[in-house]
Parts: structure tokens; sequence; C-alpha cells
């Protein structure tokens, strides 16, 4: 049962919820989905554009998982041929494109829930709930789902998740809640683990004089090179995103070199800017 | 609204539950409809076969996705909506197969009144039927709609109160269903061919409510 809980979710941030079992994490995300409306009070101002990850999707669907996808892309307000492109895309983007043709029934468990992060990224939705979304997800998908979270967050979406693992997403993660009993308090986002982040560096030529680009996801730290180089190391979370916004600026800056960073080697100071409610 | 329908149907297509409803459908007309017998009357007993089955379809549909997978769709559209698409396509169907069995009914029965005095128009036939048809599958509907989720929640309870529901919306005298059923049967002992208009637009209004209440409460929880 959940009360008291007063929250304002901000367009482009990445909200976390935690709380032990049975707190109602997945009742409130239900409700931020609008799938389940609350006995009292309302949810207001949510965007035209809602997705939603179950923590387990079943597998009692009839229909195959492009067939699915296509569905739930159409459903979204794509059109027939859009909605069958983009949900072979990103079936194909999670690794489950060899299964696409297989009916929803048939599929193991981790296949079944790739499906059902497709089908919620198939049509760019504006406002992301993720219930555990990452559970029975393999490797690379859980990196992909990563990723396209913070692609989503770039691109001006709303975030919302709740993940049993306290290191998911944390350094992307821009306000985080606790749900008690008597409602929801502002939590601090748990520490980062030594090592447990990777980093990304980007040696990049702007025009002549420029600095980085504002707003790069991630924060990156941002240092300037030789010969008029720019180093910018982020975390590895956001390197597509900031690789997207470097080569998409106006003029466009050009991409000398990508390399992993070691953790210890160069960690960026945190600066962060943080939403509260 | 078009892609949520051809989403239910695909579901519903594809998941042979649609086959149990179809068999009750066919097998009641096989029984009870024979070639060469009065039209008006094989019209009444084929229209009033379908009320159960679309009572039974309304219960596939609105069963047919697993809750997780009914969140996603509900996520994208609302719950009132999925919910509305579910029972548009027990209506949509059984009202297609209903228009079939009249067509089907109209072609094998004999166009005349029971004693085969007073001739019956087959076109005039066929309207009626399709008139008590559409009460009957507009009945079924709002049966099937307020007898399981998210009114009734537990399947056995549902069920139940499904099977009993339609057989009440049959026998019951002032249900629409019955009145359109017992216009086509009396009608055929005169040879009078009964629109029936008034049953019709009460059973709109009937499965209208019923749906309105049901969508209304699609958000709540499972």
């Amino acid at each position: 049962m959940l009360r008291g809980i007063d929250v304002e979710l901000r367009r482009g941030t990445l909200v976390r919820f935690h709380g032990s079992n049975g707190t109602g994490k997945s009742t409130l995300l239900r409700m931020l989905a609008g799938t389940d409306s609350p006995s009292e009070g309302r949810v207001e101002g949510r965007p035209r554009r809602v997705a939603y990850v179950p923590e387990r999707f079943p597998g009692a669907l009839p229909l195959t998982a492009l067939g699915y996808v296509t569905h739930l892309g159409r459903i979204h307000g794509l059109r027939r041929g859009e909605a069958k492109a983009r949900a072979g895309e990103w079936l194909e983007r999670l690794g489950a494109a060899e299964h696409a043709r297989t009916p929803v029934s048939e599929l193991s468990k981790g296949t079944a829930q790739k499906v059902a992060v497709a089908q919620a990224l198939v049509a760019a939705p504006q406002l992301l709930v993720l219930d555990e979304a990452w559970t029975g997800l393999d490797a690379a998908a859980r990196d992909e789902l990563d990723r396209s979270v913070a692609e989503r967050v770039a691109a001006g979406a709303t975030v919302a998740f709740v993940d049993h693992d306290p290191q998911r997403l944390v350094r992307a993660v821009d306000v985080a809640y606790r749900l008690e009993a008597h409602g929801l308090v502002p939590a601090e986002p748990p520490s980062l683990e030594a090592g447990s982040e990777s980093w990304v560096r980007i040696v990049a030529v702007g025009p002549v004089g420029a600095i980085a680009p504002a707003g790069l996801p991630g924060a990156p730290s941002v240092t300037a090179g030789p010969d008029g180089t720019t180093e910018l190391t982020v975390a590895s979370v956001h390197s597509d995103g900031v690789l997207r916004a470097l080569l998409g600026a106006r003029p466009a800056w050009h991409v000398r070199a990508v390399s992993p960073t070691p953790d210890q080697v160069q960690r960026p100071t945190p600066v962060r800017e943080r939403n509260q409610p | 609204m078009t892609a949520l329908l051809g989403y239910q149907l695909s579901l519903l297509a594809r998941s042979q539950r649609w086959i149990a409803p179809g068999i009750l459908y066919v097998a009641v007309l096989a029984v009870g409809v024979q070639s060469g017998q009065p039209v008006l009357d094989s019209l009444g007993y084929g229209s009033a076969a379908l009320l159960p089955a679309a009572a039974w379809l309304v219960r596939v549909c609105v069963t047919n996705e697993p809750p997780a997978a009914r969140h996603c769709a509900s996520a994208a559209v609302g719950p009132r909506r999925v919910h509305l698409a579910a029972l548009l396509t027990a209506f949509g169907c059984t009202a297609l197969v209903g228009t079939a069995g009249t067509v089907f009914i109209v072609l094998i029965s004999r166009g005349t009144s029971t004693s085969g005095a007073v001739v019956v128009p087959p076109l005039a036939a066929a309207a009626a039927g399709l008139l008590a048809v559409l009460a009957c599958t507009l009945v079924g509907t709002a049966v099937g709609a307020l007898c399981n989720r998210p009114l009734l929640r537990g399947t056995g309870w549902a069920v139940a109160l499904t099977a009993l529901g339609a057989l009440l919306a049959l026998v019951t005298a002032g249900s629409p269903a019955r009145s359109a059923v017992t216009g086509l049967v009396s009608g055929s002992d005169s040879g009078t061919v009964a629109f029936a208009l008034v049953p019709t637009a009460a059973a709109l209004l009937l499965a209208g409510t019923a749906a309105a209440v049901a969508c209304a409460l699609a958000a709540r929880r499972d």
C-alpha cells in the first residue's frame, strides 16, 4: 500500500527508486506508467509516448517476437513500415535478431525479456518506466539497455527505474528516492565501487578556439590535449551520446580517437547537476 | 485504435481460444437448423445461439493477454482503450460470424411461414435476422463485459456467471435479446417479418453502458 507519495519527475532526468521488497515499488512504477490508477490522488502531466518494461515478460503470447514488437510500435503511433523496421533494429541491438520469427511462447526467459525491452524502446518513449528490466538479460543486452537509457535521457526523456543492483547506472542517475512505509524520501545514490565503472577517453578536434559543446551527456571531464585536440573522459555508458553530440554539433567536431581508459588512471571529478524535487 | 484492434485480432486469431466458442455456435446451428425449415424460425434460433458465443468470446479477448503484456500496451495508450479494443474485437468477430450464419440460414431455409401458408421474402427475412444478430451479439458482449475482468477476477466465478448471465439474457422477460428472438419466432407463425429495432436500440444502450463500466475500471490493480 502506497501513501503520501509526492514526487515530480523532470524531463531529461534518470530517476531511481529504491526500497525493500513489498514497499510497493512495482505499484508506484505502474502508476507512473499509467497502467494502474491510484485509488486516491492522481498522476499528472504524463507525456504522450509512455513505455513500460515489466520485471518478467510472460511467455504466453502467441505472436512472434518481431510481430509483437511491431504491433506495439503501431500502438505507440508508428506507421506499419516504420514499426516493423524499428522492431527489427531493436531486436538486433539487443541480440535477439535470430529469434525474430520465433513465437514469444517458445523463447527462453532471457530472450523474452529482450522482447519486453524492445517493445518499450521501439517508439522512442518520452517516459520510460523500467521495473527491474535488466533481470534475465545477458551481459551484452544489459549494457545495451544501459546505453539506450542514457540515450533516451540525453534526448530529453524521463526514465524511471527500479533494479536490485545498487550499481546499476550509478554514474547516470540524476535523482534517487527511497520508498519507506510513510512515503517517498530523497536518497543519496550509492557510492561508486572501485573498478565498477569503465571510462572512455575521446580525443577530438573542434573549431579553432572552441571548448567542448555545452550540455554533453554524462558531464565529461574536458582537458586540452596536444596539437589543438580536446580530450574528453566520460563514463562508457555515455560515450555514444557524447560522440553523437560532437558529430552533430554545428560546426561538427572531428573525432580522432576513442579508447577505453583504466579507471585508476583518469577518473574525472564527478561534476553533476542534481535536480532536486 | 486501429493498431490496438489489429493487435487484439492477431492475439485472438493465433491463440486458438476462439475455437471453443466457434464450435459452440456451429454445433448449435448444426443441431437446430436444417435445410427446408421455415426461415424466420431458424433465424431466431441462430441469433439466440450467438449470445453465449459472444459472451464467451469477450472472456477470451479480455483474458488473452498475460498481465505483464497488458501493462506494456496499457502504458502506451491507457488501460481503458486496451480494454475497449478487446471488447470491440470480440463484438466485431461475433457479429461477423453471425452475419455469415444469417446468410447461410436464409439460403438453405424455406421462405414461408411455419405453416407454409404465407410467403416470407428472403431479403426482408435476412434484414430482420441481421437486426436480431446485432441485438444478441450486443447483449452477449454486455454479459461478457460485466462478468469478467476487471469486474470479476477469479476464473471460477467469472466462467460460472458468464454462462448463467448468457442463459438469463436469453430467457428473462424484458431482455432485448429475448425480445428480438421471440419477435422472429412468433413472426414465423403468422408469416410477418418483425424488425427488432427497439430491442436492438436497447441492446446497444446496454452494451455501451456495460463497456463504459468495464473500461472505467480497467485501471484497477489485478
